[in-house]
């Protein structure tokens, strides 16, 4: 403005020697006075079932950062079918972390967008995987179609509830659990159990996006006679709708499923939420962090934490993906990329 | 003896009844043990309960995808209002808008070929708004039109609140009234002689905004400041003028439909405004036929010498009003303008003199509008009510139009500051003209304009009318 440039020398100088001093005061007070604890947010992008398991656990990890750091976190969750989720953040969903249900869903994002390294499932124990689940089945009270097995559910007359192995993680874990049942029925003949496959999604009369869909088709909707699904989600329906409306029923043989995590390195740094990001992700396979997923029915890794919950899970003969399909590389191009074995067979039931 | 009696009818009636049990268990018989028939048809109903539980459920994950992919659905539209690019829920839109003025200039009476008759591309101004999260747009709008390439606007806005926004950037100086209005929509091609003092486009920033729901506008910011009449890109010198304006419509929400249409209200802008012989910081006045009547004097050498420059407080001043009702419109305003300026001037005896004056320059101009067809006047006319439609006989707005004005330079401009044998010191001009709305978005005008002088001529005569017919046809989406 032009006072700056009016009036005599001396007051000018006054003026810019005001002028300065308030500038150091103020760079003074910025140095000496602690900086107030900055809010930092984190994204949580998940898949479908986890919506209690982290309610629970991100409380308590905002507990632990604030003691730790004194910082104030504030944790969003977003959640919905596995695939689905990681297309969202491919798409530019930005997620702090990633906790999916299979590899092949990070696996996607490290490649399309490269948003985080394609070594990211060694950089945490258990190839990133802090808890495990396996699939099991909930089916009406008293069980009155007799299910009991997988191949029950290929039976004609039977109504499947399954989520689309397209868009949900769980459908993919369901699909290659009946798949490596099959294999292992029929001594490893894929023909057989792609016929047993097709007789099973025959019976399939609806596919819902991701695992909680189903859930609310099967339980609120009362459609079908079984539900397969995580075996978190169906001892939680079983505890929260009640005995007297359901029973569980554990087949002989499921698969081990692996659900994984990771930082989105890229959106983590633009976010400046890298070390919280990483904490928040080793937190969960602390003592507290294992001690709430085995408390919401994921089986943890940590032995003392097994041994307190094991009287909640049932004993199942597992098996593992490599063992039926390799990788979900493989399975995936076999069955459920487009026109594979999922395309061909799927055809909505009744 | 009754109790015999009594105990022989209810031994009847048991016998009738065949017993504790008698004819009536096997009825009941049948119903506690259900056929097959009866379990055949209750399995039935179970299957088509299921079926329709399931077409519901396929019908509610239909709707959640359908809503799903809403959200990611961008829509693009064109219209009267251009083009349109915009996100699904509207966070962010972009729109491409256009105007064009192709005009014509016929000058009467003008033997001595003072001013060429000629066709010319007055604007071609293609525009770009956006829009992000429904507060912050910005705009930009460069100007083609005669010949040069011109950034016409240039704005980010942060609207908060209607009654609290934020605009920087370069665009029109809240001032005068008939400046504001949109080029667009104005009554006649040319502005009227007030626009000659009324500051144009100008980089600042400035707070706006409408409160009691539009009654009352007020706008008001700090400028470069640019000269009488003129745009400017950059401030010629370090003092800055401060603008402001009110504008009410005080019987805007009354049931008052006579006095709806009235508006009043008063400009003002405020400033230092020093310039040198290479940029003066003072401008020329011109007439609707954009002839130069009056200017300062100026040496055609740059030196400090023989030209007047402004040298200090610029102030103007501007009462506005106008009234619509029905199909007449009414327009007015009023502007003050005092600029303190100098020049030094060398005598033939080689002595050097510094003048200075503060000239006070004046304006008015009252503009009337009237629709022949069944449309309303406005400030912003709307789309007529009928398009220009041969075939149904319908002829779009077609509007009449009056313009009576008058600009008086300060007497104490001349001699020193201004040649009075080539400066006016005062011109009035009387216009009529037409307008027709084909539609919402072409519009064609033909007006009559005739400026007369006072001085302006060699001798201390008066420079000669100018008459000019003026044309323009317009699109703007």
């Amino acid at each position: 403005m032009d006072f700056l440039h009016k009036g005599n020398p001396i007051m000018r100088l006054r003026k810019l020697f005001q002028v300065i001093l308030l500038a150091a005061a103020a760079a003074a007070a910025g140095t000496i006075l602690p900086a107030a604890a900055a809010d930092v947010t984190l994204l949580n992008v998940s898949y479908d079932p986890t919506r209690e398991l982290y309610k629970e656990f991100n409380a308590a990890f905002a507990r632990h950062w604030k003691e730790k750091t004194g910082q104030s976190l504030s944790i969003q969750q977003s959640h919905g079918g596995s695939s689905k989720q990681a297309r969202a953040v491919i798409d530019g969903l930005e997620a702090d972390v990633v906790t999916l249900a299979l590899a092949y869903d990070i696996d996607a994002i490290a490649e399309r967008s490269q948003l985080l390294p394609r070594n990211w499932q060694g950089r945490l124990p258990n190839d990133s995987s802090p808890y495990t689940s396996t699939i099991i089945f909930l089916v009406r009270k008293g069980n009155p179609k007799k299910i009991k097995d997988w191949e029950d559910l290929a039976r004609p007359g039977i109504s499947v509830i399954t989520p689309n192995p397209k868009t949900s993680g769980v459908a993919r874990w369901n699909y290659m659990a009946a798949w490596g049942y099959a294999l292992k029925k029929w001594g490893g003949d894929e023909v057989r159990a792609r016929e047993f496959i097709n007789r099973l999604f025959k019976n399939v009369p609806v596919l819902d996006s991701g695992a909680r869909g189903a859930t609310t088709t099967f339980v609120e909707r009362g459609i079908g006679d079984v539900l397969i699904n995580w075996e978190n989600e169906v001892l939680l329906c079983a505890r929260e709708m009640g005995r007297d409306r359901f029973d569980i029923v554990v087949p002989p043989t499921s698969i081990l499923c692996e659900p994984v995590v990771s930082v989105v390195d890229k959106v983590a740094k633009r976010h400046r939420t890298l070390e919280v990001a990483r904490a928040y992700l080793e937190y969960l396979y602390s003592e507290e962090g294992q001690h709430i997923e085995a408390k919401h029915y994921y089986r943890p890794r940590l032995a003392s934490a097994a041994e307190k919950y094991k009287d909640q899970f049932p004993t199942v003969e597992l098996f593992t993906l490599s063992d039926v399909a390799g990788d979900w590389h493989k399975a995936n191009a076999a069955h459920f990329a487009d026109g594979g074995v999922f395309d061909q067979i799927y055809q909505p039931g009744r | 003896m009754r109790r015999p009696g009594v105990l022989a009818a209810g031994l009847v009636g048991i016998a009738l009844a065949g017993g504790p049990l008698g004819s009536i268990h096997p009825a009941v018989a049948q119903q506690t043990q259900p056929t097959a028939q009866t379990q055949t048809e209750e399995r039935k109903m179970d299957d088509l309960e299921q079926r329709v539980k399931i077409l519901e459920r396929l019908r509610e994950i239909e709707e959640e995808k359908a809503a799903e992919k809403a959200k990611e659905t961008v829509t693009v539209s064109a219209g009267k209002d251009g083009f349109t690019v915009q996100s699904s829920g509207g966070n962010f839109i972009l729109r491409l808008r256009g105007l064009l003025q192709f005009d014509g200039s016929f000058f009467q009476g003008d033997e001595a070929n003072a001013a060429t008759d000629t066709f010319q591309v007055n604007s071609a101004r293609p525009m770009v708004e956006a829009t992000a999260y429904k507060i912050y747009e910005f705009k930009i709008v460069p100007d083609f039109g005669q010949g040069k390439t011109v950034l016409q606007d240039v704005t980010l806005d942060a609207r908060f609140h209607p009654a609290a926004k934020v605009r920087a950037g370069k665009f029109k100086t809240p001032f005068g009234l008939e400046r504001l209005q949109s080029e667009t929509d104005l009554m006649f091609v040319s502005r009227a002689l007030t626009t000659n003092l009324v500051p144009n486009r100008d980089l600042g920033i400035m707070v706006y905004g409408e409160i009691l729901d539009g009654v009352l506008a007020y706008a008001g910011g700090v400028f470069n400041g640019v000269p009488d009449g003129s745009s400017g890109d950059a401030d010629i010198n370090d003092g800055k003028d401060a603008a402001a304006r009110v504008f009410a419509r005080p019987f805007r929400k009354t049931s008052l439909p006579g006095l709806q249409g009235l508006g009043i209200g008063l400009g003002v802008t405020h400033g230092i405004n020093r310039g040198k012989p290479t940029a003066t910081g003072l401008a020329s006045y011109k007439t609707a036929g954009q002839q130069t009547f009056f200017s300062y004097l100026a040496d055609s050498s740059p030196t400090a010498l023989n030209t007047v420059v402004a040298d200090g407080r610029r102030y103007r001043l501007s009462p506005q009003l106008y009234y619509y009702v029905g199909r007449f419109g009414l327009m007015g305003e009023r502007v003050r303008a005092s600029q303190d300026v100098q020049i030094e001037v060398e005598d033939p005896a080689g002595t050097f003199t510094m003048h200075e004056e503060t000239i006070r320059n004046e304006s008015w101009q009252v503009s009337a509008s009237f629709f022949l067809t069944r449309d309303d006047a406005s400030y912003k006319p709307a789309a007529p009510r009928k398009n220009f439609l041969p075939s149904e006989g319908t002829a779009g707005g077609i509007e009449i139009t009056a313009r009576y004005g008058r600009l008086s330079v300060d007497r104490g401009a001349f001699p020193v500051y201004a040649d009075p044998a080539k400066s006016a010191r005062e011109a009035t001009e009387k216009a009529a003209g037409v307008n027709w709305y084909l539609n919402r978005i072409v519009k064609v005008t033909l007006d009559y304009s005739r400026t007369s002088f006072e001085g302006g001529a060699a001798s201390g005569g008066d420079r000669p009318d100018e008459k000019v017919l003026q044309s323009r046809f317009q699109i703007a989406f």
